[in-house]
């Protein structure tokens, strides 16, 4: 009897596992199969690959990140220096075995010279490892600083503010609001996007003397956040600064509201996506939360603008931040492009390495070094139910700053050659 | 800081509180595993599909309770068509067959619920008679997770009177232990097992409308769930109540106690603990079969 049950118990997981493979990669052929074209391309196209989840633990992403990427390239009329740009997709599935699996194919079968993506900080040092074997331009918008700093290379291309000008805009703007407010509580995404920033939330803190009670890390893809609530709760902190990110962070913050913390005491979103997230939750939910951002769609510059309004008009609804990051990378690299008067990678690189100018953010300026973009980052406050003037009133934008790391504090000691 | 004797009760009391919701989660799964021996991997899906119904209740009606009381009940009559239609005539075929049906559903279910809903999350508040927080001395803790584990408790109960002391509970509880016998005696098995999918799926939409205050929607959390259902099954003891109860005790508060002294060790824990009690014991605490 006891045996059946065994080998029951194993069929049944055995069988569960290959389900879960099966499901995986039954939706990556989807994603690849809607883009066309077999064998090599005509050399004339200049072959983009967009990298983004559809599917995993940060599949609500995908989809808008495509369109951000489209708005750009439908904005240059899918052509730059006169030649047809053709537009890759692929779906990483949130992992880093799929995605550098996925990139490989689309350089090998699609001819991609441009990897723009993904989005998960882990999944983004395993694809630059692909892009730097090869030699193919890759841009990536996340919180890993390793992309503009110990793992720095010739191909790689960061977006997203650096987690030290993060932190110090989160830390610096919060305390300028709420100046008694130093004891702080952290609980941080247990991977490469959370370690950056704890890292710099606790060296940037003890410049404007805050005091880290405590800081605990959660797997990546966390459901159940009661036991981290209470432990966070029980500590007594002036304030809660989380690190995580899409469902994680969302998750997050209405056990953190079940609880009864907000809107009584503050809570942070160190690193949010903004509009993405904060949709998904209910106005009593953001009372008292303050988000620290990458873009906001109240940006006033004339491309953030621009932008925002045909978004809006396209699909009803403000962008956020992915959207907007897959857009401005995608906006950079054609203006590289533009800028090298050619589609060769090492051109385009060399054109982007000290690259300045106003774009989506206003000014922005690409650090050769380290191919940091050096821009700024954004502080809201999100509003009270009865402040919203509609249902995608979130927040006020209540601050930027665009500190940069100290050079002392890059791990980018050579960003090596082509 | 709290000192340690006062951090270790609240996690515990919070361990209670999430395990009997665990225990919830998977009591469908047992009862459908248990008599039909299909692990039925749309449970997730149905779970989903109460929480989305439970939001589509909301927006018609601005009830609450209401939703509570339809949405699981649509699921219900929905899944025994289902059965009856379409997974009825697979079982001649072989359980393999079953078994990948019901991972076909859901997968269907889940993408029509993007179909329909969209592929980004909702979050639904806590009725407000239920919000807030309740005072228990040491901590506050929310008035609406109590709420749940008191019904999780009234429905296990529930479920275990409807088997042990009501004739259709014997007749399924006979048909768990042995079809066979329970269909020479001149019972219609087929019709059992109807009504038991539609009663493990009852289960299952159930516990997705009252966790959705708890964990909020979005169209995978059928997929995020299902491997705690899984585990509640498998170490409780595949179709034990009881079981069920123990084991999801168990998983609560492990990764309550495993989230205060190492945060980032709560998930794989929970797995860690059921692949050691299930090394020692592989039917499962309470499994007899």
């Amino acid at each position: 009897m006891k045996e059946v049950t065994r080998r029951e118990f194993l069929k049944l997981v055995g069988t569960a596992a290959g389900i879960a493979g099966l499901e995986s990669a039954a939706f990556g052929c989807q994603v690849a199969g809607q883009v066309g074209g077999p064998g090599p391309q005509p050399p004339q196209e200049v072959p983009m690959l967009g990298i983004w989840p559809f599917t995993g633990a940060f599949a609500d992403v995908g989809p808008v990140l495509d369109r951000g990427m489209s708005l750009a390239l439908e904005e240059w009329g899918y052509k730059v220096i006169g030649r047809p740009i053709k537009y890759v997709k692929r779906d990483d599935e949130t992992k880093a075995d799929t995605a550098t699996r996925r990139v490989e194919e689309a350089i090998e079968t699609e001819g991609v010279k441009y990897v723009i993506g993904p989005w998960s900080s882990g999944v983004a040092l395993a694809v630059s490892e692909v892009a730097k074997r090869r030699k193919v331009l890759h841009f990536f918008s996340g919180g890993t600083e390793d992309i503009s700093g110990k793992r720095c290379h010739r191909y790689s291309f960061q977006w997203a503010a650096h987690a030290y000008t993060a932190a110090d805009t989160v830390i610096k703007t919060f305390l300028r609001e709420n100046p008694g407010a130093k004891r702080w509580y952290l609980l941080i995404a247990d991977y490469a996007f959370g370690w950056s920033l704890e890292k710099y939330l606790k060296l940037v803190g003890e410049k404007y003397g805050v005091q880290v009670l405590g800081a605990d890390r959660h797997p990546l893809g966390e459901r159940e956040f009661s036991g981290y609530v209470s432990k966070a709760v029980g500590a007594r902190p002036d304030v809660v600064a989380m690190v995580n990110f899409g469902q994680d962070a969302i998750q997050a913050v209405r056990t953190f509201y079940n609880f009864g913390w907000q809107p009584k005491q503050p809570l942070i979103m160190t690193w949010s996506a903004g509009v993405e997230e904060l949709v998904q939750l209910e106005p009593e939910m953001r009372e008292n939360v303050w988000v620290g951002t990458n873009f906001y769609y109240t940006i006033d510059t004339p491309v953030a603008r621009e932008f925002v309004k045909r978004y809006r008009e396209k699909y009803g609804e403000p962008p956020g931040y992915a959207p907007a990051a897959a857009y401005g990378m995608t906006r950079l690299v054609l203006r590289g492009i533009e800028k090298a008067k050619s589609a060769e990678v090492p051109d385009v690189i060399q054109a982007l390495e000290g690259w300045e100018g106003e774009d989506l953010l206003g000014k922005m300026r690409i650090d050769p070094r380290t191919h940091q973009t050096l821009r700024p980052y954004f502080f809201l406050r999100c509003k009270k139910k009865s402040e919203m003037k509609d249902q995608w009133d979130f927040a006020d934008l209540i601050g930027t700053g665009d500190t940069p790391q100290p050079r002392e504090l890059n791990g980018c000691q050579d960003i090596g050659s082509l | 800081m709290p000192d340690l004797a006062a951090t270790v009760t609240i996690q515990l009391f919070n361990g209670l509180v999430v395990g009997m919701i665990y225990a919830l989660i998977g009591i469908g799964l047992t009862l459908i595993l248990g008599l039909l021996d299909i692990p039925n991997f749309a449970h997730g899906a149905l779970y989903a599909l109460g929480a989305y119904l439970l939001l589509q209740l909301l927006g018609l009606t601005g009830s609450f309770w209401l939703g509570l009381l339809i949405a699981p009940v649509v699921v219900f009559i929905l899944s025994m068509l289902l059965e009856r239609l379409l997974i009825r005539p697979l079982y001649p075929v072989g359980s393999n067959y079953v078994l990948l049906f019901t991972f076909a559903v859901s997968v269907i279910v889940q993408e029509l619920i993007i179909l329909v809903w969209g592929p980004v999350g909702f979050s639904v508040l806590p009725p407000s008679i239920l919000a807030g927080s309740v005072e228990l001395g040491l901590f506050s803790y929310p008035r609406y997770h109590i709420f749940v584990m008191l019904v999780s408790v009234a429905v296990i109960l529930a479920l275990w009177l409807l088997l042990e002391r009501t004739r259709y509970g014997a007749i399924m509880r006979a048909g768990i232990e042995n079809k066979t016998m329970v269909s020479a005696l001149g019972i219609d098995v087929y019709r059992l097992f109807t009504l038991g999918f539609g009663l493990g799926a009852y289960l299952a939409a159930l516990a997705g409308v009252l966790m959705a205050p708890i964990r909020g929607l979005m169209p995978y959390m059928g997929v995020d769930i299902l491997p705690f259902a899984f585990v509640v099954v498998a170490l409780g003891g595949l179709g034990n109540i009881i079981g069920a109860i123990a084991a999801g005790l168990i998983i609560g508060v492990t990764q309550s106690l495993t989230t205060q002294f190492w945060p980032q060790g709560s998930t794989i824990t929970i797995f860690a603990v059921m692949a050691a009690i299930l090394l020692i014991r592989p039917q499962g605490l309470f499994g007899a079969r």
